[in-house]
């Protein structure tokens, strides 16, 4: 009996050391928050929050437009993460947590990146206000004389009106 | 009206230029990762050739050189013998683990075969381990302490002088 028992504790050692265990999200972001998804949902939402994600190795493409290799493996542990219940925010964070916000195509506002919100908003502000301070100048010139004065004016066009009008004005 | 506007346009222009100053002046071998300071993703890989399973809580107690690599890159070539002498000569004080990244296992044997071993390589099936620890392309060195924590990264092909600095820190 003692020989049958530790025999089944040499096996369950030796399959558990044998074991294969990669990274879980769990390390990273704790247990799933969220409702499991499965079918229809699950590829929708698959897309969705792959299409937030940068792909590390392309030029400015989301994991869900990329077909490299890369980006294909993501996009399966995105699904994966998602079948297991875990919410698009922490999704979010754990591919964070790993490549750094680089990997978010939609950059937090927070640090340095508070630049890439502000100055688009500066930039328009400060058009807004040369052509402001623009107007107001041309507001401030002097009127021009009106067309009328500056006919008057031309003996050339005082002449045919009066030979127009027979002398009489 | 003009002085304003030369006098806003240079000053945009410093911005730039400064941003511009500060981000070429930056090393870009020093990739900043959030992992560094943190735990070591915990992982069992299969080791090629030998098909034990090599699991990184085991490695706990001296400092580990982790290098995810594959055959299909350049750099990954020039670095190998570099990792491989410093791994005969550091080891066991050190472990040295290779990581696969996006390889096969029957292309990896060749090349270790042709070019020699020293330290255990293993696979990364679906990369889940390389996604976990960031991988943007390879090759990419990280630096455990004996505790199992991250304390540098490397990224591109190291000289011996770049692991014994790395190591350094991993030995505090």
């Amino acid at each position: 009996m003692i020989k049958r028992i530790l025999l089944v504790l040499l096996v369950a050692t030796t399959l558990s050391a044998q074991q294969l265990k990669v990274p879980d999200a769990e390390q990273f972001v704790g247990g799933p928050k969220g409702l499991p998804l499965a079918g229809e949902s699950l590829e929708r939402r698959t897309s969705e929050v792959s299409a937030l994600l940068r792909c590390p190795v392309c030029q400015g493409l989301s994991v869900a437009d990329s077909p490299s290799e890369m980006a294909v493996n993501m996009k399966g542990q995105v699904r994966e993460l998602l079948a297991r219940g875990y919410t698009e925010e922490q999704i979010l964070k754990y591919f964070e947590l790993s490549y750094g916000q680089f990997v978010l195509l939609k950059p937090k506002f927070q640090g340095v990146n508070t630049l890439v919100w502000l100055l688009p908003i500066l930039a328009l502000a400060l058009g807004v206000a040369v052509v402001w301070m623009k107007l107001r100048k041309l507001e401030q010139a002097p009127a021009a004389k009106p067309a009328a004065d500056a006919e008057e004016a031309d003996p050339y066009l005082a002449k045919v009106r009066d030979l127009v009008n027979g002398g009489k004005r | 009206m003009n002085r304003t506007v030369l006098f806003i346009g240079l000053a945009i222009a410093a911005v730039v230029i400064g941003i511009l100053f500060v981000g070429l002046g930056k090393d870009p071998q020093a990739i900043a990762s959030p992992l560094v300071g943190r735990p070591a993703p915990e992982f069992a890989l299969r080791e090629v050739g030998t098909g034990n399973t090599i699991d990184l809580a085991q490695l706990r107690g001296r400092p580990v050189v982790l290098n995810f690599w594959a055959t299909w890159c350049g750099p990954c070539w020039e670095e190998h013998p570099v990792l491989v002498a410093n791994a005969r000569m550091l080891q066991p004080n050190v472990q040295f683990v290779g990581v696969v990244f996006q390889d096969s296992e029957e292309k990896i044997l060749n090349f270790l075969n042709q070019r020699g071993s020293s330290y255990p390589t293993l696979v990364d099936d679906k990369g889940k381990t390389a996604i976990a620890y960031g991988i943007g392309g390879v090759p990419e060195t990280f630096f455990l302490d004996k505790n199992g924590t991250i304390v540098a990264k490397y990224v591109g092909p190291m000289s011996s002088d770049d692991i014994r600095v790395n190591l350094q820190k991993a030995m505090k």
